[in-house]
């Protein structure tokens, strides 16, 4: 009876696994069509496309927005929005591994959008954009398109999103002192933005860090917070002229002086100057509109997506434009749509694309200060210009210099949009980068521990011909 | 003895079923994925021998020993001190005291607050420049800590966080304590003993099949420590709290490694099932069933 | 009587101090639920919400169908409560108070399912279910249940019934019990406390469950409370103000089953009538 039992035992259990690796390795490569796509007819047969986003439920109002307008047109199309709160990545790569993927995703080019276009999960959106007669790379604002390698896109950005210095007016007032300009043409220097700095930052005694009494111990008010993540240095990085790797893409290039110059530069904010509160946390958690209103801080670096927080805080604030290094800049940042190579429908799933970008569709999202819109023609003519920076209290008298002019003439690309192997490259930096922000290690001597590490992991550049 | 096996099968069979149905499958999967280059978005995977496990060994890999390291460290740190304060909590919760239902839930809060609320108290809590606990340390001129922020206080930092979650500890000590009969203490009484002899003689004895049971969930539980590292620090700075499941899992699901993670995850399971041992075998020595039942 | 009463005032000092220290996250939570976004993150904190935004509440409850979703949970939570006092406390009972060859390794296998990290089960686990035809089911969620409700429960309740003196089983078979007779009159009453604290540990845990409803389901009608929580958190900020009233009340519901159901294991279990 025992021996029976066992028997049993392990053939349940063989084809439990048995069945398990079956799946996780054979891969249909066609779904099995379940509907067809033209009827007899000749008006289009019903069909759906799904799409997964992640996103606040005013995000989603958004994409619900589009999907609606989308639907009107299109009527025999419905589109099967699937939205995915948390664990976003963890999700869609069980779906991967299950061949359950949708149409259309919403993707971040920090995770998963490069592993899964690597592995030719994703159609090139060049080719739609090359055959559509409404719309061309040049009608988007900069840096929106997210490319494998030249002439491969695999993903179109929604909106940008960019760096502002964001400050509370009347700490400017109050003390006697020049808030940051807003004009890139004027913008302050390193070394002016540090005097001010100091002269924002207060002792528990009332005394500025210019004060030769100054006291770092007991500091009342800082003059800076200063995001120590790869978006809030990379701006200071390309405004010096460096890179995260070398122009041909061989090279690491952290190590190299025009960015360890700006790392020494934040690490002595906080340790040479104390005029920022030192190691800041990597995760920008509540953050900005806290640490201004209630007058912690002067002075913030955040994305431009503070400005929705801001604007529903009760207190006198505004935008500056970043200090230059060299030139002005500013990276972008920003989440993607993907197509996914499986879809039956890639001419429809396009067309949904184009509704998602379109400003129209979001425009709740835009004059509430989370995003920004994607056409060029927003930010160039004056009527629609107006409808999202204008009577808005998400949108401040700087920001039409600060932000809309630094991002249409002066921006950079996300770093994680052109550094291959990014997140592991970083995975080696970040540590180091800890010890410069603690005061243990010189910018130079941190980088030039882990470049060689560094540079094993270097694989090259996806905005150049390899 | 006969009768006792189809018994003892009989009762015990919708677990076996159980395990054999939804568990054993998976395990052997990640077992036999250890052995390949299995990366989910990939087309196709080469089974490549023990090559995951040389990479493991060969010192190739630095982040695998940190964050072994790490979290032998935290394991080192929050048992000792779960099992101390659960148990010590649990015996104030015992006491004949008005309330204590009321104290009991407090108690039990914490555990129950999803994690997304209750990571925003301990950013600002332990935040260095803003925090409450250091206004409160420097109102009372007390040095003060980076917290989470720095190297060497991260990992107390991190068991510190964790410790406002031994509700569900404190309740099963509150069960075993229930389980004593009163009038064992009576005979203390009588014998003119005092609550250290009741605590010492029939206390501690009579609870260790509970503290038995708690000794190994937290054990087996703060080896695979993950959401502190994914929620609060992120595994910094300078990878001092990169917990070993947190990096696992950054292989699998960012890296996409997902055969490689699948190695991890097997050595941290021969890891794991060697301290159980010890514990399990020690407990002959130290765990008191009246019931008079094998361990 | 002096000593006793000097030591139940240093209990009830000891008690008030842990009690404070434990309930701020909460309080933190509540009070939150009931600010707008600027008083929720003033420093230093405020405490009394002013003005109590009760519209949080309104607003966070309707927005998304929190109706359905507690409906949702509330079906998967007794679906899975039942399965598993009945399977697990069935379990526990034939690795503890039956002695059968192969017992303890048999028990140390379903241990071990415990020490392998769940991440890399995940993908297998679902595929599985999947081939199965389970995939945004609630099977997935509910069936385990069924078959042990968990080994950490098991394990639990075994170790209460092995403290259950043997005599009683003797008693009892002298008296004509088999092991079902001895199941039902004897361990399931003297183990109330354990039973109940699974029970406990088994709701809250399901009403909180967040990664098997994410990775088995699909469709909205069928998501939970667990999986609704989230959806505060946007792209680059979160809705503080409604997801903390939405934690509010996820949460609530669990701290009235844990006020209800932790009376029932406070009074100690006196053996004395039994004995006698």
């Amino acid at each position: 009876m025992l021996r029976s039992k066992k028997t049993i035992a392990s053939l349940l259990a063989l084809t439990l696994l048995g069945t398990t690796i079956l799946a996780g390795c054979s891969r249909p490569s066609k779904e099995t069509d379940t509907g067809g796509n033209s009827g007899q007819d000749g008006s289009p047969a019903p069909i759906t496309l799904r799409m997964t986003v992640w996103g606040a439920p005013d995000e989603l109002a958004a994409y619900k927005v589009a999907i609606k307008r989308f639907e009107d047109k299109f009527s025999h199309i419905t589109v099967d929005l699937q939205h995915i709160a948390a664990d976003y990545d963890t999700k869609l790569t069980t779906m991967v591994a299950g061949n359950d993927v949708p149409d259309i995703a919403m993707m971040e080019s920090g995770t998963i959008a490069y592993p899964l276009a690597e592995e030719g999960k994703f159609l090139n959106l060049q080719e739609f954009l090359d055959n559509d007669p409404q719309i061309n790379v040049d009608s988007l604002v900069p840096n929106l398109l997210y490319s494998l390698e030249p002439g491969h896109v695999i993903g179109i950005a929604p909106g940008p999103e960019s760096f502002g210095l964001f400050y509370n007016e009347d700490m400017f007032k109050d003390a006697g002192v020049e808030p940051p300009p807003a004009k890139a043409s004027e913008a302050w220097t390193w070394d002016e933005f540090v005097e001010a700095a100091k002269l924002m930052t207060i002792d528990s005694q009332g005394r500025n860090a210019n004060d030769p009494a100054f006291d770092p111990k007991n500091i009342k008010q800082f003059g800076i917070n200063f995001p120590t993540w790869w978006g809030g240095y990379s701006n200071f990085i390309y405004s010096n002229g460096g890179d995260f790797v070398s122009a041909d893409g061989k090279t690491f290039a952290l190590n190299q002086p025009e960015a360890v110059e700006v790392f020494q530069n934040i690490a002595d904010l906080m340790n040479v100057h104390h005029v920022a509160p030192s190691p800041v946390q990597s995760k920008n958690i509540p953050g900005t509109n806290v640490a201004l209103q209630t007058k912690k801080v002067a002075m913030v670096i955040d994305g431009q997506w503070a400005s929705t927080s801001l604007a529903q805080s009760n207190f006198n604030y505004n935008v500056g434009v970043l200090p230059v290094m060299k030139e002005p800049m500013t990276t972008i940042v920003a989440g993607m749509f993907s197509m996914f190579k499986s879809t039956k429908y890639p001419q429809e799933s396009w067309e949904l694309i184009k509704y998602l970008i379109d400003p129209e569709s979001s425009i709740d999202m835009i004059t509430a200060g989370t995003w920004m819109p994607s056409y060029k023609s927003w930010y160039t003519e004056n009527d629609l210009l107006a409808r999202w920076t204008e009577n808005l209290a998400s949108r401040p008298s700087g920001y039409k210099d600060a932000i809309v002019e630094v991002l249409l003439n002066s921006s950079h690309q996300t770093p994680t949009g052109y550094v291959k192997n990014f997140s592991k490259i970083m995975d080696v930096v970040s540590p180091a980068l800890d010890k410069v922000w603690l005061g243990q290690q010189t910018a130079q001597e941190a980088l030039d521990g882990v470049a060689a590490k560094a540079q094993e992991l270097v694989q090259g550049r996806r905005d150049i011909q390899q | 003895m006969r009768k006792g096996l189809f018994y003892g099968l009989l009762f015990t069979s919708p677990a076996i079923l159980g395990f054999l149905l939804f568990t054993l499958g998976p395990m052997i999967a990640s077992l036999v994925l250890s052995l390949s280059d299995y990366n989910v978005f990939k087309e196709g995977t080469a089974f490549i021998g023990f090559d995951n496990y040389v990479r493991l060994f060969s010192g190739e890999d630095d982040l695998f020993y940190q964050s072994l390291g790490a979290t032998f460290y935290f394991v080192a740190l929050r048992v000792p001190a779960v099992i101390l304060i659960s148990f010590a909590v649990a015996l104030l919760l015992n006491m004949n005291v008005k309330g204590r239902a009321l104290f009991r839930t407090i108690i039990y809060l914490p555990s129950i607050v999803p994690a997304v609320a209750s990571a925003m108290i301990w950013m600002w809590l332990l935040n260095p420049d803003l925090g409450l606990i250091n206004t409160v340390l420097e109102w009372l001129h007390l040095p003060t800590s980076n917290w989470l922020y720095a190297e060497s206080s991260v990992i107390p930092s991190v068991v510190l966080t964790t410790l406002w979650g031994i509700g569900g500890t404190v309740i099963i000590f509150l069960a075993g304590l229930s389980g004593i009969p009163k009038q064992y203490y009576e005979a203390i009484d009588v014998d003119g003993g005092g609550w250290y002899s009741k605590l010492r003689h029939i206390t501690i004895p009579m609870v260790t099949p509970t503290l038995f049971f708690n000794t190994i969930m937290t054990i087996i539980g703060s080896f695979q420590v993950f959401n502190e590292a994914y929620i609060l620090t992120d595994g910094g700075p300078n990878n001092k709290s990169l917990f070993y499941v947190f990096y696992l899992w950054r292989t699998g699901f960012r890296d996409t490694e997902m055969g490689y993670a699948s190695a991890l995850a097997w050595v941290l399971f021969v890891i794991i099932l060697f301290f159980t041992f010890i514990v399990f075998k020690s407990s002959k020595s130290w765990v008191y069933y009246e019931g008079g039942g094998r361990s | 009587m002096k000593t006793s009463r000097l030591t139940l005032a240093a209990g009830y000092a000891a008690l008030i101090l842990v009690s404070v220290m434990f309930i701020t996250p909460f309080i933190w939570l509540i009070r939150s639920s009931l600010m707008n976004l600027s008083q929720i993150f003033t420093m230093p904190p405020e405490w009394i919400p002013n003005p109590v935004q009760w519209g949080n509440f309104k607003k966070a409850l309707t927005i998304l169908p929190f109706d359905t979703y507690f409906m949702n949970t509330f079906i998967i939570v007794i679906g899975v409560l039942v399965g598993t006092i009945v399977t697990s406390t069935v379990a526990a009972f034939g690795f503890s108070r039956i002695q059968w060859k192969g017992r303890d390794i048999v028990f140390a296998i379903l241990m071990s399912s415990m020490m392998l990290p769940a991440a890399v089960t995940l993908i297998p686990s679902f595929l599985g279910w999947q081939m199965l035809g389970f995939y945004d089911t609630y099977y997935p969620l509910i069936a385990p249940a069924y078959f042990g409700g968990g080994i950490f429960n098991i394990f639990l309740l075994r170790q209460f019934y092995l403290t259950i003196p043997r005599d009683f089983d003797e008693a009892a078979v002298v008296d004509g019990a088999g092991y079902f007779g001895i199941y039902f009159k004897i361990i399931l009453p003297l183990s109330r406390s354990a039973v109940i604290v699974v029970a406990l540990f088994t709701f809250l845990g399901t009403w909180n469950d967040f990664m098997g409803p994410l990775i088995y389901l699909k469709s909205d009608h069928l998501f939970t409370l667990a999986l609704g929580l989230q959806m505060f958190q946007g792209t680059y900020t979160a809705q503080w103000d409604l997801l903390m009233a939405a934690s509010a009340a996820v949460v609530l519901p669990c701290v009235v089953v844990f006020l209800v159901g932790q009376r029932y294991f406070l009074e100690g279990i006196t053996l004395t009538g039994l004995k006698g």
